[in-house]
């Protein structure tokens, strides 16, 4: 072997070692740079170079600091890491959610220090972890800019800020000149066992609730019954006939989320199951239960005392039955009756009448059907309302006499909702002391000469006792945000006791409970539940003569009424300040940001309301002006179908005051001055007369239109519980036919009708999916504000809503189905319609970008970065479930100051309201805010999939069905919607697809998206039979027409 | 003696007037070269102040987001793809004239061609606006270009319709600006030899690529329009048919219909004449051009309306019978409810359609309202809003109320802005025709002068004589044996 050796220089050769070094050197001079620092730049070895070089950075870095505007906004790391806190991981405190007496128990999930959603709690035996849509925003009320936020004192007009040391003493002092004048608080219904107890350890201090809308009627008339001033619990899920006067048990009477558990236990059939509950109701106006009614009967508010007292004739015989001349509503009494006796023992009436003498023909109904002991249960009264009327009304009385030395108020606030307003007013400036405890400078507040805010839910200590043995506890979440402190503390100074009312609470419940680690036992668990004690009380009829005889004796009402009701966003007055419930569209009229007057066709004609194509496509409405009494109201009217004709339903809560903020303010007309208070208890009806002012007309902002679904069965699947029965298989003989039109070959509807490659091929073992069921959705909406909250969701305000630009991932669509005229109401289908995440979805193959696509897991997803806006996947979308950033709503926009349109689309403050930083507390960071210019939809809550499996894959184990609940799903009380693994056969998506085929559809199914959501269809518990024209050919089911559209076909 | 040419007898000729060569560049030059007018300038001013209000209108857009128009959750595209199908439709008669009309050896085309063809660009260069404004997040438009990245396997969805447009229109577009560039080199390198002041000379010049005109450059630049009329024929046909697949691919009822390439394709034939008959009208009579622009083009124009009007009548009744027998609702309801049916919201623009579109034109199978110069402007006029509003019918009243009732919606008036773009293109589009018409001539010079000697009034006139004469006559007066 030759030894060649190759050299590249003489340097190599002749001095290899120095070479060596050299060649390793990536750089075989002196760096320049290191020249600079002793010779300075023109000196150093290459200065041009260098200046090349310093020229181009520079350039490049300015270029970048001049372009790059994104403001720098500075996180600070925790100095200490307290224990058991690991930033972006969220911690689940359970607490209570309390307002006005409504209770419901739930989860706080805090994030990084800061509660950002509320879910429900499943230890709650009694709500099943399920929420209502305030319990559900409540969490945005903690970031109320409107908020009070320190203690202040009137001095002549102004609110002077001032500190809870000078305050006690000055009350203090106060309370002791009062020379033997009453102290009194008055609050709404205390479900509070400790604060009672603080209470009553008050030296002479005088408690009266009150409530907004109260229930005084029924406590009276228990207490009459031999039941004692409660209220018991009902027990919804064991009626087989529930019969409901007037009572919108599930959208607000009493408590709707622990009715709306039991009630759609009974109304939920799957095929070895075909039988459900059977809902009657009586009632003014179309109510949220009432929607969900099989059979609905309409008569004047004024009537339900008549209706009450002919079905208890019509039961027992036992009163004169009066006569009663509408013939449909009397052979309705005679049906219920006849269908209650059958279902003895297993029947229940409610009634909402706030009058004591038909709550006690309604306890002798019950008592009659056998309800007490069955779906009556004695031995756990709740605590949900208290007030007693008549109780206020002598409070008001003894305050204008003078008589009332100091006022303490928590929770009420009669300034606004009082009957007699003006004369609570008056009475109040009679007072010397008057202290208010409540979170925001509402009416009442306003008027007082101290307001000592308390916090906020989510802020405090406390405990809750909606039913008798069952506690729920409430823990802070967060450090409180301002100068605020619990009026417990407050009443516990001022009675002498200088604890707190955290350490108050603790020793309390550690007596109670036998030891402090108990109670931290039950805290963690958020609910203590002691076992029911058996019913001593029995019923007594010896108040149902009287009754009877004070019923039929009872002045009948005018031509036209007006009936108060609530809303689900808005109830009493609460919900107006929350943004969120502002603008979740009603369940029946979808309208968002506004009180109405909701009228029947019927009276729409009488008032000369042309009810055409206008009327229903654009949000102009008439207005009209109501008069009860002196009290005067101008408000647009609504045309709803399964209205009593002669009946006009106003909802209470609305027209707030400007101290209120932004969105409470200028929202609607107040109506309380509608109500009055008959000497026992407070009517919420009133003859009212109508008149037309030529006032201009309003717009409404409904997010809904169209209210028929025009007989399309490919979208609504609605049927009868007889025909169902008798044509079980409409639905999948339907689906059967798609599969032998279109895939005849493999018989496989999913893989053969297709250009496209098979869409299974794209998943892998997850495919996720949801089924709907429409038998159980009673339309509340606690699932949309869920959604708000879970996605950060903007608010767009009613401006945008008017622009049909409102922001909803999730919407409930309503159809009405009537007869012959919409006023003949057959019923309401609830359609929550998401995004669909079609496996053919049509949206994904028109984006030119490509930024929404299919996930392996079968989402259809969307990266928001690359989105470039040109809203043809929502042209394309046929459920038209995606919504399109038309503003800078988040205030999220690269482009600064973009929010303040001046022509066109002008935004509504409470848009900047929501993009306050304290409110964008409220954000949750696993999830994107989106700029405008982009289009966003549901994602099937995304971030809670990959969050429970990266919880799995960190435990060591497989996904489990259930580890993945979505934010609506979580939400909704009556269990309708069910999400899961639908390629896990054991899943309980996968079960209830597999128990619903009768049932189970999928909407626009023809069109070959393959939507992954399941529908089941809607079944009415009545006895016609509806011929399918598809089927037999027979006379077509008359679909409603609605107002416009019929009007509209008569034209041509 | 119809040996000596291949002209029909009964076609009059194409250049009226006694014309000669030197007289039809003296013709087409002078607006060229003369000071612009009056009449000009407050024309041209109206078109730039349009421009500024669109851009203006844009503007607002951009900084406030798509708001600023009256779309919504159920209307995503309203005006913006309205007027951008109507502008691309405009700009295909263009092309048709210059391509498909030299493949078929049109003669008439020649007078008419220049200007079409600078229409069909200024149309298509205002049709491009409405698809890149009408995004949502415009400064981020260049993700529709398949450009290689560093985000991982990006790429752009070649599924969409949205993205074959693009390809499409930027085809068609730089084809169409090469084919009239290409035909314009002959007259720039005129203009720039009867240049007199430096700056003319010099920009025309530049402009004109140092042509010559001698054999070699004429036998390239023939062979060069060839190849460019080649290439364009297809995308005359091709545009359209991609623009309708916006909507004909979707699952929307009332886009979803296989008929909607040829239909928009006639439809955009129809148009584009219309528009070019709206501008010759005004263009001949301001230009003093009567001469080269004859009744002549304004009646086979004319002809080439009523057949394409017919045509999309047809396929507007082809797409009501399909809908009534597809036994489809949705079908049924979107054609015979939300169109069909004048009192449903938008009922009345499907009939502005049709009185425009199928109804009126039909006044053109009379020869003398053909060559009424006042009606056809007239009628130009009016079918443009008719294909305006077969546009706002395709897009809007499929859309506004679909599948789900509950999902329907109206869609109010346009907002100022949404106008404002609207007349802001018009602004463009104008500016474009009155700086070609000042600086281009809007004849093709060199064109013109190629059918002058087979079809202008003075070789018809010296032909007919000659060949009024008998054939001995003839012979021994033309012949040339001279030694004979």
């Amino acid at each position: 072997m030759s030894q060649k050796k190759y050299w590249q220089s003489f340097a190599e050769v002749n001095d290899p070692e120095n070479f060596q070094k050299k060649a390793q050197d990536e750089f075989r001079e002196e760096l320049p740079f290191e020249d600079i620092d002793n010779k300075g730049l023109l000196d150093a070895k290459a200065p041009r170079r260098d200046f090349l070089k310093y020229l181009g950075f520079s350039t490049a870095a300015a270029t970048l600091a001049a372009s790059c505007k994104t403001p720098v906004r500075k996180a600070i790391p925790f100095a200490n890491k307290p224990d058991n806190i690991i930033p972006g991981e969220a911690k689940y405190y359970a607490t209570t959610y309390v307002q006005d007496g409504d209770v419901v128990p739930v989860l706080a999930k805090v994030r990084d220090g800061r509660p950002i959603k509320i879910e429900g709690n499943d230890m709650a035996a009694y709500t099943n972890g399920g929420t209502t849509a305030r319990a559900q925003a409540s969490v945005l009320d903690l970031y109320d800019t409107h908020r009070s936020r320190f203690p202040t004192r009137k001095v002549g007009d102004k609110y002077e800020e001032s500190t809870y040391e000078f305050l006690d003493k000055t009350i203090g002092e106060a309370l002791a000149g009062l020379g033997g004048k009453s102290i009194v608080l008055l609050s709404s219904s205390i479900v509070s066992p400790s604060t009672k107890d603080i209470i009553a350890k008050f030296p002479n201090l005088k408690h009266v609730q009150y409530d907004a809308v109260s229930y005084s009627g029924m406590l009276l008339a228990n207490e009459a019954s031999g039941f004692g001033r409660k209220l018991p619990s009902y027990n919804f899920g064991e009626a087989k006939v529930i019969v409901s006067l007037g009572a919108d048990f599930l959208g607000s009477w009493l408590s709707p989320v622990e009715f709306a558990g039991g009630y759609s236990k009974g109304r939920k059939i799957n095929e070895k199951n075909v039988e459900m509950s059977k809902h009657y109701q009586f009632e003014s106006y179309l109510s949220t239960t009432g929607a969900s009614a099989d059979e609905r009967f309409t008569h004047k508010p004024s009537e339900t005392g008549t209706v009450a007292l002919a079905l208890l004739a019509a039961l027992d015989g036992s009163v004169t039955a009066p006569s009663i001349a509408d013939p449909k509503l009397k052979a309705g009494i005679t049906k219920v009756a006849a269908d209650l006796k059958a279902n003895n023992g297993k029947a229940l009436v409610v009634s909402g009448s706030n009058d004591i003498n038909v709550q006690t023909i309604i306890n002798a109904i019950n008592n009659a059907v056998g309800a007490y002991g069955t779906t009556i249960d004695w031995s756990r009264p709740v605590n949900y309302r208290q007030g007693i009327d008549k109780d206020m009304a002598d409070l008001v009385t003894e305050m204008e006499a003078g008589g009332v030395g100091a006022l303490f108020i928590y929770g009420a606030n009669p300034a606004y909702n009082y009957h007699d307003a003006p004369k609570f007013i008056a009475a109040l400036a009679k007072v010397k002391v008057s202290v208010s405890f409540n979170e925001r400078m509402d009416e009442t507040t306003e008027l007082c000469a101290y307001n000592l805010p308390t916090h906020h839910y989510l802020e405090s200590w406390g405990d809750a006792e909606p039913k008798a043995g069952i506690t729920s506890f409430i823990q802070p979440t967060i450090y409180p945000l301002f100068k605020t402190r619990p009026y417990q503390t407050s009443l516990l100074k001022w009675s002498g006791n200088n604890t707190d009312y955290d350490t108050y609470l603790k020793t309390y419940w550690a007596g109670i409970l036998g030891s402090e680690d108990a109670y931290n036992k039950v805290l963690q668990d958020g609910i203590v539940e002691a076992p029911a004690i058996a019913a001593t009380v029995a019923y007594n009829a010896g108040a149902v003569a009287g009754a009877a005889s004070a019923v039929a004796a009872a002045k009948k009402g005018g031509k036209t009424e007006v009936i108060l009701y609530q809303k689900t966003s808005i109830g009493t007055g609460t919900g107006a300040t929350n943004p969120w419930l502002q603008e979740l569209p009603d369940p029946i009229s979808k309208a968002t940001w506004d009180n109405y007057a909701m009228i029947s066709m019927a009276k729409a004609n009488e008032l000369g309301v042309k009810l055409d194509m206008d009327y229903e496509y654009y949000p102009q409405k008439p207005v009209f002006e109501f008069a009860v009494g002196n009290n005067k109201v101008q408000l647009p009217v609504l045309v709803i179908p399964g209205m009593n004709p002669e009946t006009v339903a106003i909802a209470v809560g609305y027209g707030r005051g400007e101290k209120l903020g932004k969105t409470a303010a200028k929202v609607g007309k107040n109506v309380y001055p509608f109500a009055s208070f008959n000497g026992t208890t407070v009517d919420y009806f009133a003859d009212v007369t109508i008149t037309d002012t030529g006032a201009p007309k309003h717009k409404i902002a409904q997010t809904q239109i169209h209210n028929s679904y025009e007989d399309r069965k490919e979208v609504i699947r609605e049927t009868t519980l007889a025909t169902f029965k008798k044509n079980p298989n409409v639905i999948p003989d339907y689906r059967q036919k798609l599969v032998d039109d279109f895939a005849k070959k493999t018989s496989d509807f999913h893989k053969e009708a297709t250009l496209y490659p098979d869409p299974a091929t794209r998943h892998n073992e997850i495919k996720w999916g949801m089924t709907v069921d429409m038998n159980a959705c009673y339309g509340c909406g606690a699932c949309i504000v869920a959604c708000h909250a879970e996605n950060n969701v903007p608010v767009v305000g009613k401006s945008e809503v008017l622009r049909y630009h409102d922001m909803h991932w999730l919407r409930i669509d309503r159809y009405f189905v009537s007869g012959e005229t919409p006023d003949d109401l057959k019923g309401v289908v609830f359609q929550p319609m998401m995004c669909q995440h079609c496996d053919n979805a049509p949206c994904e193959n028109v984006c030119p970008v490509a930024a929404t696509n299919h996930s392996t897991e079968g989402i259809n997803q969307m990266a928001y970065n690359r989105c470039i806006g040109t809203r043809y996947c929502a042209n394309n979308c046929p459920f038209k479930v995606r919504r399109f950033n038309w503003a800078d709503y988040t205030g999220a926009d690269s482009f600064g100051d973009n929010q303040d349109q001046q022509l066109v689309g002008k935004l509504d403050d409470v848009i900047f309201q929501m993009n306050d930083e304290l409110t964008r507390m409220v954000l949750n960071p696993d999830v994107t805010v989106r700029s405008r210019g982009v289009m966003e939809k549901c994602s099937f809550c995304v971030q809670r999939t990959q969050a429970a499996k990266l919880k799995a894959k960190k435990e060591n184990r497989m996904l489990a069905d259930g580890d993945v609940k979505t934010a609506c799903q979580q939400a909704c009380a009556a269990g309708a919607i069910v999400f899961g693994n639908s390629y896990d056969k054991e899943s309980h998506v996968s079960k209830v697809r597999e128990e619903n085929k009768q049932r189970g559809y999928y909407v626009l199914e023809q069109l070959h998206v393959l939507p992954n959501v399941t529908y089941l269809a809607k079944v009415r518990n009545t006895e016609e039979i509806i011929e399918d024209k598809h089927h037999s050919g027979e006379e077509k089911h008359e679909a409603i027409v609605p107002a416009a559209e019929k009007k509209e076909e008569a034209t041509h | 003696m119809g040996l000596l040419r291949y002209e029909s007898q009964v076609r009059p000729p194409l250049v009226e007037g006694d014309k000669d060569y030197h007289q039809v560049t003296e013709d087409i030059c002078r607006p060229v070269e003369a000071a612009p007018s009056r009449l000009w300038w407050v024309g041209f001013l109206i078109s730039v102040g349009l421009l500024i209000f669109g851009i203006v209108s844009v503007t607002m857009e951009v900084i406030y987001g798509t708001g600023q128009w009256n779309l919504n959750k159920t209307i995503g595209w309203g005006w913006d793809i309205t007027n951008f199908v109507w502008w691309v439709g405009i700009g295909h008669a263009g092309t048709l004239i210059s391509a498909i009309l030299l493949l078929f050896r049109q003669g008439w085309r020649t007078g008419v061609n220049r200007a079409a063809e600078a229409m069909t660009i200024f149309a298509v260069m205002c049709a491009g606006q409405f698809p890149i404004w009408h995004m949502g997040r415009v400064w981020d438009a260049f993700f529709v270009l398949p450009y290689p990245n560093s985000r991982g396997p990006l790429w752009v969805n070649f599924n969409s319709p949205l993205l074959w447009d693009v390809f499409a229109i930027s085809t068609y577009f730089t084809v169409s600006l090469l084919f009239w560039y290409s035909g314009l080199l002959p007259d720039l390198a005129t203009l720039r030899d009867r240049a007199k002041l430096k700056w003319r000379k010099m920009f025309y010049g530049v402009a004109a690529f140092g042509w010559t005109g001698s054999t070699k450059h004429w036998q390239r630049h023939e062979a060069l329009s060839l190849v460019l009329a080649g290439l364009s024929t297809p995308l005359v046909l091709s545009v359209h048919t991609i623009v309708s697949f916006d909507f004909a691919t979707s699952v929307v009822p009332g886009w979803h219909t296989t008929i909607f390439p040829p239909y928009f394709v006639a439809g955009a034939i129809f148009s584009g004449f219309a528009m070019v008959q709206t501008l010759l009208v005004v263009t001949r009579k301001v230009l003093a051009l009567e001469e080269y622009i004859t009744l002549e083009h304004i009646e086979v124009m004319n002809k080439v309306i009523v057949l394409t009007g017919s045509i999309v009548g047809i396929a507007y009744l082809t797409e009501l019978f399909m809908a009534w027998y597809s036994a489809v609702e949705f079908e049924q309801f979107a054609f015979f409810e939300n169109r069909l049916n004048l009192n449903s919201p938008y009922g009345w623009s499907y009939w502005i359609m049709m009185g425009c579109n199928v109804l009126s034109p039909q006044i053109f199978w009379s020869k003398k309202m053909r060559r009424n110069l006042v009606l056809t402007f007239f009628m130009s006029i009016l079918i443009n809003i008719g294909m305006w509003f077969e546009r706002f019918v395709i897009i809007v009243t499929s859309v506004y109320r679909d599948y789900l009732p509950a999902a329907w919606s109206t869609y109010y008036a346009p907002t100022i802005w949404e106008v404002g773009f609207y007349m802001g293109t018009f602004g463009l589009f104008f500016t474009c025709y009155f700086l070609f018409s000042k600086f281009f001539p809007v004849i093709a010079l060199a064109e013109i002068k190629h059918i002058l000697k087979k079809n202008g009034a003075n070789y018809k006139a010296k032909m007919t004589e000659i060949e009024n004469e008998p054939l001995e006559e003839f012979v021994q007066k033309h012949g040339h044996d001279h030694g004979a």
